[in-house]
């Protein structure tokens, strides 16, 4: 029968469709490779695992991120809270005395509180989260800049001389060559995919993402649900703060200030539907991964400054975007499966 | 009585007044503030902003956003000042400067209004490309040495002590802000913003008015960068950066809905007034600039938390009233057999 | 009012021919057939679902036939958007009001038009005193009523000088004053040589206001003619499948077996209850028992199940399930005690599109312990899943479908699947056949004959006369929030329901 045969299509071609979205992301990863280490035999796999450091932090925060975006909002004050964490790190440890585990502690919960606050601006007086974190990412890097004058250091130098152990967490490495930064992302990776695709709380994102009155006529606390992602976020950030402060081993408040749009390129090149409702942490992991190596790769194959990269990651984020918007447009699609037709047929 | 009632309630009043409020508190504090001149001078710093803020407004008003207007700024001020600075006629600067911005435009209401992708994310990623853009244009350096013509400018002053660029700005925003509201067409923005579909079952061009909503955005934005470049004299690749967020930040304050639909022009100028005068602010009150963002941050967030609370708490208020008219009770029925089957 | 349309007689003002339209697999519209005389008031007849709305936006411009031709005074026209259809002079007075909310009435009535103000405004005010309709033209519109809205919708085609005017339910929210004027209206639009699509589910309207009349069902026009042809009986019989008795029966679905209520401790119990939109509701549901809930819109019958359900503020009142005082809780709790709740609107409360039936179905009981502790018991969700797919002939391609591709009736089944799968010992059921086929409707009346026969008691909000009839064991009718009307089986008749829906009651009360 007709309507059979087009269901089995249609279902196959959705199962294909969300594998080939991961494959696509793959098969850019590996091109990068290959194009950039042509382009320059110094790009290679060794030296970008010792590179990685540069872009752990976006790659990190942006697992989190996905939470949120899966919710139909997003998160534009994940960079402040980095730095927000580095500096609160900082003058606990430096000016308050305290033990360096414990200003660690510290760091994490005033990140979790910044992103409660947020959370519940969004979920329990319904502002948009756009205009809630961008408060958010004015008050925290200004909070965070007011804590640095507190310190007894000149603000633009940066708390330095932090214990072995600390700056250990981002300069161990694991058979001599594999970066703990990378572990830690592998380890964020497991527990973001458990918690997100695998365990209740995941499900409860995903459907509150889609239809938030529904899930309230399920029983879900919806309203709960979007704040606590914003609190993972939080979290995210500043774990990226804490990795970043032990990698450079200075504490200073404005570092992660140029994250915002890698993060959401990120989250949304990986897969996630900005609407909310779909999402990917092993595609926002690939995804960032890309973002990270073009990020790497572009300046060192190609001599593209730094200062320029912003470039490729817009390039990236609307060709996602316009190639989505276009596939999902009746008459395109109409378009391409005329020409499947055709081809099946002749 | 009702007059005054009637005033109170347009939102820009409450915009006004938060503004009057917040200089007469500074002015108690230190009264140097309310100073004529310090008080003008609030006027003409705020002139990019206002017109930063009132482009964005147009997006704002259909109901989206555009959070490119910083890059449009910069890439603006560094065209047109390279430009000028290489000998070219101001006129021809001028003329790329605002072309440029109003391809932007295009373009980001293309994928905005014809593509259907959210406006948020789209701007977002024109913004990174501007942005980097930049940097490729002025090769990292510094636009410098612009002709002495061009900055005095800045400072010429038309009305009293109101320099020629804030009046030119004010009455443009002002004959704007009419066309919005009085002629026809100019009511399809905020009918857009407040009941898309609504507007598409009377007949009014949706796609159409938000690709005009970004046009304007990208031209306002471009105009700021010109008058910006003439200001300052001299412009970093970095001209512009966060610029949008103060611009959103100042159509809040203004009282502008960001759902759309709800808010005017004037009201995004007082807020832009609002928002430019904070560095000013904090250093009449003695605070050092440090404080900027932070105030920044809880002024946004708080006035946004009240605005949404305030509309949520009408919008249920108004759906419970509806339903309580339903059970009044009704005089007695007559009897009558018409509607009965 | 202004210029005044004769246009000749022998020729449709609007002609529809073949139009065909689906929605991915659901087929709505096959093959209508429809035209509209100048002077003429053709009404629109038809069940939740046979597809008025479908071709109304059609013929407005909104949506795009698959197939078939509009004409327009015999000229071919091709609607492909609403400005085109409003250039040819046809105006959609929608079922919902689409105003602006943050304008005011005036504006919402004169934007778009090309004139000054200053004459809009004065054409606004004559034809307002013409049709007796007073509205506050500064007030916004986000604080009138639907009443209210809908009054400023009809004056927006009325000011268009529509040539072609649709009128989508009119009358649901209008009080008995504001339909004497609407119909007092619609004359002198008749009069005018206006040409009238009126659609309505009250056949009484259809005998006082329409001179042609067009049943619409399962996609199809089944009866059409002059008014004066049919009688009300025939409508009725032309508005029901085909397999089923026209006329009030009684049949029981699932045996005829009568509860016995001597002695029954019930199930459900509201005193005194009171929310927004319903007040004083005095009501029991008995174990095993379907109660029918009738009422037109806006009736407050909605409310009543969703501020039981915890969605809305309790203003007064108690709420005892099995005696248990549940009143106010929230909708967690309230799921834990035993009751649940099949929305009346299943797009915007009952399903989650993009997500597979799965996640759908088991979403009521996502916290569960047999779910899992942390992680999700995968086994467990597609056991449930898979016994709702069987037992409710659910059309599926595997339990990863999303639930937004399945036809209306099968979403309809995987909300139900969703209400069901918590146990409840209540189920509140909001227009469970509302917007699908026949074939469905029929599975879904084989569940609740199948729950009654569990034990569990249904109670059933329904639009549906018919529908209530056919099921209920007992029945209630609600009016303007209130509950003016109790009937045991034996009285259950669309004659007594549709009387009391509209106030008109005997004050027959049945103490039990």
């Amino acid at each position: 029968m007709n309507i059979n045969s087009s269901l089995i299509q249609f279902r196959s071609s959705i199962k294909s469709t969300v594998k080939r979205w991961e494959t696509v992301l793959t098969f850019l990863l590996l091109s990068e490779f290959i194009v950039f280490s042509l382009a320059n035999e110094k790009f290679t796999f060794a030296r970008m695992l010792l590179s990685i450091n540069d872009i752990i932090s976006i790659c990190i925060i942006s697992l989190f991120v996905t939470f949120v975006m899966v919710t139909g909002g997003i998160d534009i004050q994940a960079g402040s809270i980095v730095g927000l964490t580095s500096i609160v790190i900082g003058v606990s440890w430096q000016d308050g005395g305290m033990n360096i585990w414990g200003a660690v502690i510290v760091s994490v919960i005033v990140a979790a509180l910044c992103g409660a606050l947020s959370g519940f601006f969004v979920a329990y007086c319904g502002v948009q989260p756009m205009i809630v974190t961008l408060g958010g990412s004015f008050l925290f890097s200004g909070i965070a800049l007011l804590i640095s004058k507190i310190s007894s250091t000149e603000s633009y130098k940066g708390i330095s001389g932090f214990p072995d152990s600390f700056t250990q967490i981002a300069k161990y490495k694991l058979f001599g060559v594999i970066s703990s930064q990378l572990l830690i992302f592998i380890a964020l990776i497991i527990i973001c995919y458990f918690l997100l695709h695998k365990s209740k709380y995941g499900r409860s994102v995903f459907l509150v993402g889609v239809n938030h009155e529904a899930s309230e006529y399920s029983g879900i606390n919806s309203r709960l649900v979007v704040m606590s992602t914003y609190i993972l976020s939080g979290i995210g950030a500043s774990i990226a703060g804490i990795v970043l402060t032990a990698y450079l081993g200075t504490a200073k408040s404005d570092i992660g200030v140029t994250f915002t749009l890698p993060i959401i390129t990120a989250v949304v090149l990986g897969g996630t539907l900005s609407t909310g409702g779909k999402g990917s942490i092993f595609g926002t992991a690939l995804a960032a991964v890309v973002i990270g190596v073009l990020r790497f790769g572009l300046p060192l194959s190609f001599k593209i400054s730094t200062q320029y990269l912003d470039i490729p990651v817009g390039i990236l984020l609307l060709a996602v975007v316009i190639g989505r918007a276009l596939a999902s447009n009746p008459k395109t699609s109409a378009f391409f499966n005329k020409l499947l037709r055709k081809k099946s047929v002749g | 009585m009702s007059l005054i009632k009637k005033i109170t309630k347009i939102r820009e009043m409450s915009s006004l007044l938060f503004l009057v409020i917040l200089f007469g508190v500074v002015g108690l504090i230190n009264s140097d503030f309310l100073t004529p001149t310090s008080l003008i001078n609030c006027l003409n710093d705020s002139v990019v902003f206002t017109l930063l803020a009132c482009g964005i407004a147009f997006t704002i008003f259909t109901g989206e956003i555009d959070v490119s207007i910083g890059a449009i700024l910069g890439i603006t001020a560094a065209v047109t000042s390279t430009m000028l600075v290489n000998g070219s006629s101001w006129i021809v600067a001028v003329m790329v400067g605002i072309i440029i911005g109003a391809v932007i435009g295009i373009f980001n209401g293309w994928g905005v209004a014809y593509l259907g992708i959210p406006s948020l994310i789209f701007t977002l990623g024109t913004n990174g490309i501007i942005r980097g853009s930049i940097y490729v244009y002025t090769k990292g350096a510094w636009v410098e040495n612009l002709p002495v013509w061009f900055t005095k400018l800045s400072q010429f002053k038309l009305v009293g002590n109101l320099t020629a660029y804030y009046t030119i700005t004010l009455v443009a925003v002002i004959a704007a802000s009419l066309i919005l509201t009085r002629t026809r067409k100019g009511k399809y923005f905020i009918a857009v913003g407040d009941n898309a579909s609504g507007a598409t079952l009377v007949g009014i061009p949706t796609k159409k008015t938000k690709m005009l909503a970004y046009i304007l955005s990208g031209v306002f934005a471009a105009v700021a960068g010109i008058i910006y470049s003439s200001r300052i004299g001299f412009i970093t690749p970095t001209a512009g950066s966060g610029y949008e967020m103060r611009a959103i930040a100042a159509c809040v304050l203004g009282g502008i809905s960001l759902s759309g639909g709800l808010g005017s022009l004037i009201g995004a100028s007082i807020g832009a007034i609002i928002m430019s005068s904070v560095s000013r602010i904090l250093v009449f009150l003695g605070f050092s600039s440090d404080y900027d963002n932070t105030i920044t941050g809880v002024l946004l967030i708080t006035i946004v938390v009240v605005d949404a609370l305030a509309q949520n708490r009408s919008a249920i208020k108004n759906r419970r009233q509806r339903l309580m008219a339903r059970t009044a009770l009704l005089p007695p029925a007559k009897g009558e057999k018409q509607h009965e089957h | 009012m202004a210029q005044e349309n004769q246009a000749p007689k022998h020729v449709p003002m609007i002609c529809v021919k073949g139009i065909y339209k689906s929605f991915g697999m659901n087929a709505v519209l096959k093959g209508i057939d429809l035209s509209v005389y100048p002077g003429e008031v053709v009404a629109l007849i038809g069940g939740n679902g046979a597809g008025k709305s479908t071709l109304m936006k059609i013929i407005m411009g909104i949506y795009q036939q698959d197939k078939g031709d509009i004409e327009i005074s015999g000229e071919k026209v091709n609607l492909s958007k609403p400005s085109v259809a409003l250039a040819h002079g046809i105006y959609m007075v929608p079922q919902e009001p689409m105003l602006f909310p943050n304008m005011t009435v005036e504006e919402n009535i004169t934007i778009g038009f090309s004139e000054k103000t200053s004459e809009l405004r004065k054409r606004l005010i004559e034809l307002m005193d013409e049709i007796g309709w007073h509205l506050d033209l500064h007030r916004k519109a986000n604080s009138l009523s639907i009443a209210e809205q809908q009054l400023v919708e009809i004056l927006r085609g009325l000011l268009r000088n529509a040539r072609i005017l649709i009128l989508d339910e009119p009358t649901s929210a209008l009080t008995f004053d504001e339909v004497k004027s609407l119909f007092k209206c619609v004359n002198d639009l008749k009069a005018k040589g206006i040409g009238i699509i009126y659609i309505t589910h009250r056949l009484g309207e259809v005998f006082e206001i329409a001179t042609q009349v067009a049943i619409l069902r399962d996609g199809i026009v089944t009866l059409s003619g002059q008014v004066g042809d049919f009688t009300r009986e025939m409508l009725v019989k032309g508005l029901l499948p085909t397999d089923m008795d026209g006329n009030e029966a009684k049949e029981g679905i699932g045996g005829n077996s009568d509860i016995d209520y001597n002695g029954l401790e019930p199930v459900l119990e509201l005193k005194d209850f009171s929310g927004y939109g319903f007040s004083n509701i005095n009501l029991k549901v008995y174990p095993g028992e379907i109660l029918g809930v009738a009422g037109v819109v806006g009736a407050g019958r909605t409310e009543l199940a969703s501020t039981i359900f915890g969605r809305d503020k309790v203003l007064g009142g108690k709420v005892y399930l099995n005696g248990k005082d549940i009143t106010g809780l929230p909708t967690a709790k309230v799921l834990e005690a035993g009751i649940n709740y099949v929305p009346e609107d299943r797009h915007l409360h009952g399903l989650f599109k993009i997500r597979d039936i799965a996640e759908n179905t088991t979403s009521s009981v996502l916290y569960r312990n047999f779910m899992g502790k942390l992680f999700i018991n995968n086994k467990y969700e597609h056991a449930e899943t898979q016994r709702y797919v069987e037992n409710f002939r659910i059309k599926v391609t595997g339990h990863d479908q999303p639930a937004g591709s399945l036809s209306g009736g099968n979403q309809q089944k995987v909300v139900i699947a969703r209400s069901l799968i918590t146990k409840p010992k209540l189920v509140i059921l909001d227009e469970p056949t509302r917007g699908i086929d026949a074939a469905a409707r029929g599975d879904v009346y084989r569940i609740i004959a199948q729950l009654r026969s569990e034990g569990v008691s249904v109670m059933l909000i329904s639009s549906d006369m018919e529908e209530i009839v056919e099921l209920s064991d007992r029945a209630v009718t609600v009016y303007q929030g209130r509950l003016n009307g109790e009937f045991r089986k034996a009285d259950i008749n669309q004659d007594n329901l549709m009387a009391a829906s509209f106030g008109v009651t005997g004050e027959r009360k049945v103490d039990l």
